[in-house]
């Protein structure tokens, strides 16, 4: 509450009155100050020569009878003076400076004496004067008067008293006009001032000021109007340029997503569609060994033999395709996921169902991620897989499987001894379709890296490899840390 | 009363010393003698009356003594005085004749029995009569000397002076005792 008293807080109209009013004041009283000095410097002047006039005709009537020292006749001269009551004394001297006659008011007092010469002029609350009473030029005597200053004071207080009481009413007279005209100043800038704190609440630009003159609020008020018009244009171009690209996305998406879903569509009814005339190939192939195998030679076995070989690695191509579309597409379900059990049990199952090699593995127990389990299940059953394939033509096999967590995320290392690959054609090793080997050398369809890269980079990973020469090659899977903000990155992606 | 019944011997010396006073403080007021009190007068009657008669410049005021002369050697003093802007002069004529250059004629006593031929003469010339004899100006004369007391005072016969055409300035005839108009 106490702020509003400050200056700073005070409304722009009251700081314009306050200027006028403090103006105006300073200058009436500099005007009635400079009245009371004038008029009682001319009440002076006119007392001085009102007295004067008196001395002068006093001291022409006395002059015969100072001549002939009549001292009743100046007595009888100076009584005419009672009837001026401001008058305190009269003394009349002859030529050698003795008292003739005097007059004396309220008080008794001697006169003077002109051995010295007694002060003249307004001297405290006296005006006193001393002229010389001349007969033909000759000084026959001296008037000597002393006159009380009452009328004067109370004349100049009279004065005061009214000077000041015109100078108030002219002053409240001047703030009901100030307070009139302030409002041609303040008015409009309130205007703009309110104009400018609604348009900032409401972001309404289509408010405008009313502009008084041509003046610098006329100025500034059609200045605050053109740039409020430029905010305007600018912001419904935005506006529009926004909704036009929020159109423009939407479409873009529903295209994409069109395109997508032709695209699944198609990928899954050519794996499905393709699955039964190949398995209608290789029925009848099977049913063609078994039932004619005694009308075939031996170039019509082999030829048949490579058909049925021909129709499993179609068989496992479609499946391929089937997995990597499933995994683009499946929603995911986020879970905590102990990836060395999952490691654990595919490795079971490899065992189980191939050579002989004897095998090393070596898995770092407690592998904690985050992900959609399923997914991760056939990202790493491929990668194992590889593992195993590729070191199937090796004495020993040994895989070596490890975690390295670092701050933000988690890098799981798949090591082997097999093969490797050439580091040459590293770009092309999570590409579908692309083999670095023959399938003379290893079988393969060419999409289970593609896959394994599809699974990572939807769990916000990465995947990528390297292959020193002559020491197999290593993978790295580097998923986001299982923390609190992957895992809602994460969550919000399978809701998607 | 009551100090006067208390003390009749201290009332008595008081009013003795009053007396004693008062003589002396009139002793001290008129210091000067009659004569020069007169002589003093004789003078500021010439600054405060007008002659009409237009005087070539540079005259002199002349001031004859016709008759006896009660002054003494006192209106000496005024020789070569100035009054009006003109410097006075004494001049003691013999016969009526020779006062034709007066201004200002002093009748001395002992010319009582001429008295109306002197100031009908006087009076046609524009001349200013002063006298101390008594009557002076009941007889015709324009200005007279009276004593009243230990003071000097002064009569004015204004119809006297309106005749020779002499002003007679008016705060003169305000101080003077009588006036005849």
């Amino acid at each position: 509450m106490s702020n509003h008293w400050r200056w700073q807080y005070w409304p722009l109209r009251t700081k314009l009155l306050l200027l006028t009013v403090s103006i105006s004041t300073l200058g009436i009283l500099l005007v009635c100050t400079s009245l009371v000095v004038v008029e009682n410097r001319t009440y002076e002047a006119q007392l001085e020569s009102e007295l004067g006039v008196i001395a002068d005709i006093l001291t022409e009537q006395s002059a015969a009878a100072l001549l002939f020292e009549d001292s009743q006749q100046v007595k009888t001269i100076l009584s005419s003076l009672n009837q001026i009551e401001t008058i305190e004394q009269v003394c009349v001297y002859n030529v050698s400076g003795d008292v003739m006659s005097a007059l004396n008011g309220t008080g008794y007092e001697p006169c003077p004496s002109l051995d010295v010469d007694p002060a003249v002029g307004f001297v405290g609350d006296y005006y006193r004067l001393l002229e010389p009473v001349t007969l033909d030029g000759d000084i026959v005597g001296q008037f000597y008067l002393m006159s009380r200053l009452e009328v004067l004071r109370e004349h100049i207080w009279t004065f005061i008293v009214i000077s000041f009481s015109v100078g108030v009413g002219i002053l409240v007279l001047l703030i009901w006009v100030a307070s009139r005209l302030q409002r041609l100043i303040s008015e409009p800038i309130v205007e703009l001032s309110n104009a400018a704190d609604r348009i900032s609440n409401e972001h309404d630009y289509s408010i405008r000021v009313p502009v008084y003159g041509k003046d610098e609020l006329g100025i500034l008020g059609s200045a605050f109007n053109e740039m409020i018009g430029t905010i305007q244009q600018q912001n419904q171009k935005i506006l529009q340029s926004k909704n036009d690209l929020e159109r423009t996305v939407a479409e873009r998406t529903s295209e994409l997503s069109l395109a997508n879903r032709e695209l699944e569509a198609f990928s899954f009814s050519v794996s499905h569609d393709l699955r039964q005339p190949l398995r209608a190939v290789e029925g009848f192939g099977q049913a063609l060994e078994e039932d004619c195998r005694d009308q075939l030679d031996d170039t019509g076995l082999d030829y048949l033999a490579r058909i049925r070989a021909a129709t499993v690695r179609m068989g496992g191509l479609i499946d391929g395709m089937l997995v990597l579309s499933r995994v683009s597409r499946q929603a995911m379900e986020v879970e905590r996921v102990d990836l060395s059990a999952m490691l654990a049990e595919i490795l079971e199952e490899l065992q189980d169902t191939t050579d002989t090699v004897p095998s090393e593995v070596t898995i770092q127990p407690d592998m904690q991620v985050v992900g959609d389990e399923r997914m991760l299940r056939i990202a790493f059953q491929n990668l194992l897989e590889n593992a195993w394939k590729y070191t199937s033509k090796n004495e020993k096999r040994a895989i070596d499987v490890s975690a390295c967590e670092e701050h933000n995320s988690i890098t799981i290392a798949l090591k082997d001894n097999g093969v490797g690959f050439d580091m040459k054609y590293v770009d092309k090793l999570f590409v579908a379709f692309n083999r670095l080997h023959t399938p003379a050398q290893f079988s393969g369809t060419g999409l289970g890296l593609a896959t394994v890269d599809r699974v990572v980079r939807r769990h916000f990973g990465r995947v990528f490899a390297e292959s020193p020469i002559d020491s197999g090659a290593c993978f790295y899977v580097e998923l986001p840390r299982p923390e609190r903000g992957a895992e809602s990155g994460l969550q919000q992606q399978a809701t998607r | 009363m009551h100090v006067a019944g208390g003390c009749p011997q201290l009332f008595l010396k008081f009013l003795i010393a009053m007396l004693l006073w008062s003589t002396l403080g009139t002793a001290y007021g008129s210091v000067r003698s009659e004569y020069e009190v007169k002589a003093a007068f004789l003078y500021n009657f010439t600054r405060l009356i007008t002659w009409s008669e237009p005087s070539e410049e540079g005259a002199r005021l002349t001031i004859c003594v016709f008759g006896r002369d009660p002054f003494g050697g006192v209106l000496q003093n005024l020789n070569g005085r100035v009054s009006q802007g003109r410097a006075l002069e004494l001049n003691y004529p013999a016969s009526l004749e020779e006062i034709d250059r007066c201004q200002v004629l002093f009748v001395g006593a002992g010319k009582d029995r001429d008295l109306a031929e002197i100031t009908d003469y006087a009076h046609a010339r524009q001349i200013l009569t002063i006298s101390e004899i008594p009557d002076f100006v009941d007889e015709g004369g324009i200005i007279g000397y009276v004593k009243e007391g230990n003071v000097i005072r002064f009569e004015i016969n204004l119809l006297s002076a309106q005749q020779a055409g002499l002003q007679i300035n008016s705060r003169l005839l305000e101080l003077a005792l009588r006036v005849i108009r």
